[in-house]
């Protein structure tokens, strides 16, 4: 659920119970204020409301649901049933706002419409209905949106940071704490600046098609990417900010001076060590391999569950020979390539975390769970600290694999 | 226990023959179970004298889960038991669905037990094939067969057939078998020959040739079947040849259907050489 961390909306799951499982508060998408977002709804549908159809239902629960919470928007996403029965839900989202006058917007997000790539589109769809809503007055013309970070642990506080120190105003970060009101004026920035595999790719692409508005594709994550993002989008600022460049180069000097001394102690012990790095984003698994190779790691294994065929273009250039490069892989591939490899490190997400632990492997999650921010300069030191935590903790030696390869 | 489908193009005169015939088989001393199958729930009209009953799902959605048989389940003409399944309001929901949960509740109720003794049950169904939820009275353990409703006229001749494609596919997976097309005449040009060609390239049979009969229409006006109504009429006397027809029946085939061009040129034979 990539609109979920705006943190002033109502998030409202048309559909069965089911449809809303594992959805509440189970992210670590913070908010510096409002918290509704972490509360999930669901219409309940059952038998009954299938074949009546669930239109009521879902006024009823938007009225009540709008009443008790006072959110700024609220969110109807469409699941696979409210598809096949047609429900109006446009229609029903239209009457209720105006009746609460606040923007109800319908998320096209039924199941059988695709894959992951799809719901994000819908997202995107979604939020092109709030932006250029508000008013643009009083935003400067050196200003940015953040587009496509979920403000896991904190991430988009370290970077807006940075942006704020460069002198660039932030105008809204989409999603990660992100506001209602915010977004509503997002069309006001001078530049999107869009991070991930291409969760919020649509959005930054229609806004440069219909306002004119540039985007760049950035990373935040290892040293190299973060860097890079900071002096692309001084550079695009070059112009209009006289001093930019050099105030992100003293920024860049001072960030790496606080945490290089801590990341060589730990280069030093986990030089040559073998790492697996399966993930959502193929461009998350780029910045991976760098910020590995920055700790002195060889990345063995790399694989992201929906990257395109360029992506992986990209990884093959990126990897060393040898590296296995995965797509959309398994449990017993993914083992299977672990153990071929000998792997002392698996960076995944919650659903890889046993198969590293089965076959008695470090493991660090890197997906929309984690609790301590990888992002920025600050991130890349946790991250150094977690993986020197992981690989070189001795419980390894106890696990019948690291016992085997102690006595070889 | 007998149990039979009725499809047919919409407005094809389907619930009035399944009424009138239901009357006739229930005067020959059978017991007979109707199930309308549409969400207009007026399949049972003519057999309960107008439209009394509570439907199997706006009884489910006023009374929650905890129904009885008494509750969906009416006496009508001749000790005929109507249930109607029902369905959402025009536009909204899934009236398919509604079909598979009322004919689920009518099994889990012992509708169809061995103690109620039931001779036939019919499933009067809406329309054509359209979905899942409308092929449910066809599938395994339901209906075994079927009769189609037709008429002379291009576009029933075209449903009947859309409808046997259905059911080659249910028969293929179970038991179901086409029982043959009850011709409900539109007073077309060559309708009966036609028809009992149609049945012939299809692999089945013209069970009965219905005539028009304005005494239908009377008899309906009067929330009647016109067996009810007037007894004597000879109208009458065709749902009962019908009936017995039905109750005699030893031919039950998985139907061959048409291809469009067949059918076209069926129609051009017929139509033409009136």
């Amino acid at each position: 659920m990539v609109l979920y961390p705006i943190a002033d909306a109502l998030h409202l799951v048309h559909g069965p119970l089911g449809c809303a499982a594992y959805t509440w508060d189970i992210r670590g998408a913070l908010s510096s204020g409002p918290q509704l977002h972490r509360l999930s709804f669901s219409t309940d549908l059952r038998e009954m409301d299938v074949i009546q159809g669930g239109e009521k239902k879902l006024a009823k629960a938007l009225c009540q649901l709008i009443d008790l919470h006072h959110p700024k928007a609220a969110f109807v996403y469409s699941t696979c049933i409210v598809g096949v029965i047609g429900d109006d839900v446009e229609a029903v989202c239209r009457q209720v706002s105006a009746l609460k006058g606040i923007p109800v917007l319908p998320v096209h997000s039924e199941g059988f419409k695709g894959t992951k790539r799809d719901g994000y589109r819908a997202a995107c769809e979604a939020l092109l209905q709030l932006v250029g809503t508000g008013s643009t007055e009083g935003i400067s013309p050196v200003s940015v949106n953040i587009l496509g970070d979920f403000n896991l642990a904190g991430e988009v506080w370290i970077i807006r940071d940075y942006f704020e120190k460069m002198g660039i105003e932030v105008v809204a970060t989409i999603t990660g704490d992100g506001r209602v009101d915010d977004i509503r004026r997002a069309h006001g920035a001078a530049l999107n600046l869009v991070q991930c595999s291409g969760s919020m790719m649509h959005l930054a692409k229609q806004l440069q098609e219909k306002r004119g508005i540039p985007f760049k594709r950035v990373s935040y994550f290892g040293i190299e990417d973060m860097a890079q993002a900071l002096y692309d989008t001084a550079g695009f600022f070059a112009d209009k900010s006289p001093g930019i460049v050099g105030r992100t180069a003293a920024l860049v000097s001072q960030e790496l001076s606080t945490i290089m001394p801590q990341i060589a102690q730990y280069r030093r012990k986990l030089e040559g060590r073998k790492a697996a790095v399966y993930v959502g984003g193929a461009f998350k698994a780029f910045s991976l391999v760098r910020a590995l190779r920055q700790l002195g790691m060889d990345t063995v294994m790399v694989g992201s569950q929906t990257g395109l065929r360029e992506d992986y273009e990209e990884l093959r250039e990126l990897c060393d020979e040898g590296t296995i490069i995965v797509d959309d892989s398994n449990p017993l591939e993914l083992s299977s390539f672990l153990q071929e490899k000998r792997v002392d490190l698996f960076i995944g997400g919650v659903k890889e975390r046993p198969i590293a632990y089965k076959l008695g492997v470090g493991f660090c999650d890197h997906n929309h769970e984690r609790k301590e921010p990888l992002a920025g300069f600050t991130g890349m030191l946790n991250f150094a600290r977690e993986v020197y935590n992981t690989v070189a903790s001795p419980v390894w030696r106890l696990t019948p694999r690291g016992a085997m390869r102690d006595r070889s | 226990m007998r149990k039979v489908a009725i499809y047919g193009k919409g407005g094809i005169g389907k619930s009035t023959t399944t009424q009138n015939t239901v009357a006739a088989l229930a005067e020959m001393g059978k017991k007979v179970m109707v199930v309308g199958c549409d969400p207009k729930a007026d399949s049972t009209r003519l057999l309960l004298g107008g439209l009394a009953q509570k439907t199997v799902l706006d009884t489910l959605r006023e009374e929650g889960e905890d129904v009885a048989l008494e509750d969906i389940r009416l006496r009508g003409f001749g000790n005929t038991y109507c249930t109607e399944s029902g369905g959402p309001e025009p536009g909204v929901g899934c009236a398919g669905r509604g079909i598979i949960t009322s004919i689920n509740l009518l099994e889990q109720l012992g509708a169809y037990h061995e103690n109620e003794n039931l001779d036939y049950v019919f499933y009067d169904v809406l329309g054509d094939v359209v979905c899942g939820g409308f092929a449910m009275p066809i599938r395994e353990g339901k209906a075994q067969e079927i009769y189609i409703v037709c008429s002379g006229e291009m576009m029933a001749m075209y449903a009947a057939n859309n409808i046997c494609k259905g059911i080659v596919k249910f028969a293929n997976a179970g038991g179901v078998r086409l029982g043959g097309l009850i011709c409900n005449s539109r007073k077309v040009d060559n309708e009966r020959e036609m028809i009992v060609e149609l049945a012939a390239q299809l692999g089945t049979q013209m069970i009965h040739f219905v005539p028009r009969d304005n005494d239908v229409q009377r008899a309906e006006i009067n929330r009647k079947t016109v067996i009810d109504w007037k007894s004597d009429a000879p109208q009458a006397d065709e749902y009962r040849k019908l009936a017995r027809a039905i109750d005699a029946n030893q031919k039950f085939v998985i139907p061959k259907p048409l291809t469009m061009d067949t059918l076209e040129h069926l129609l051009m034979d017929y139509g033409l050489a009136a």
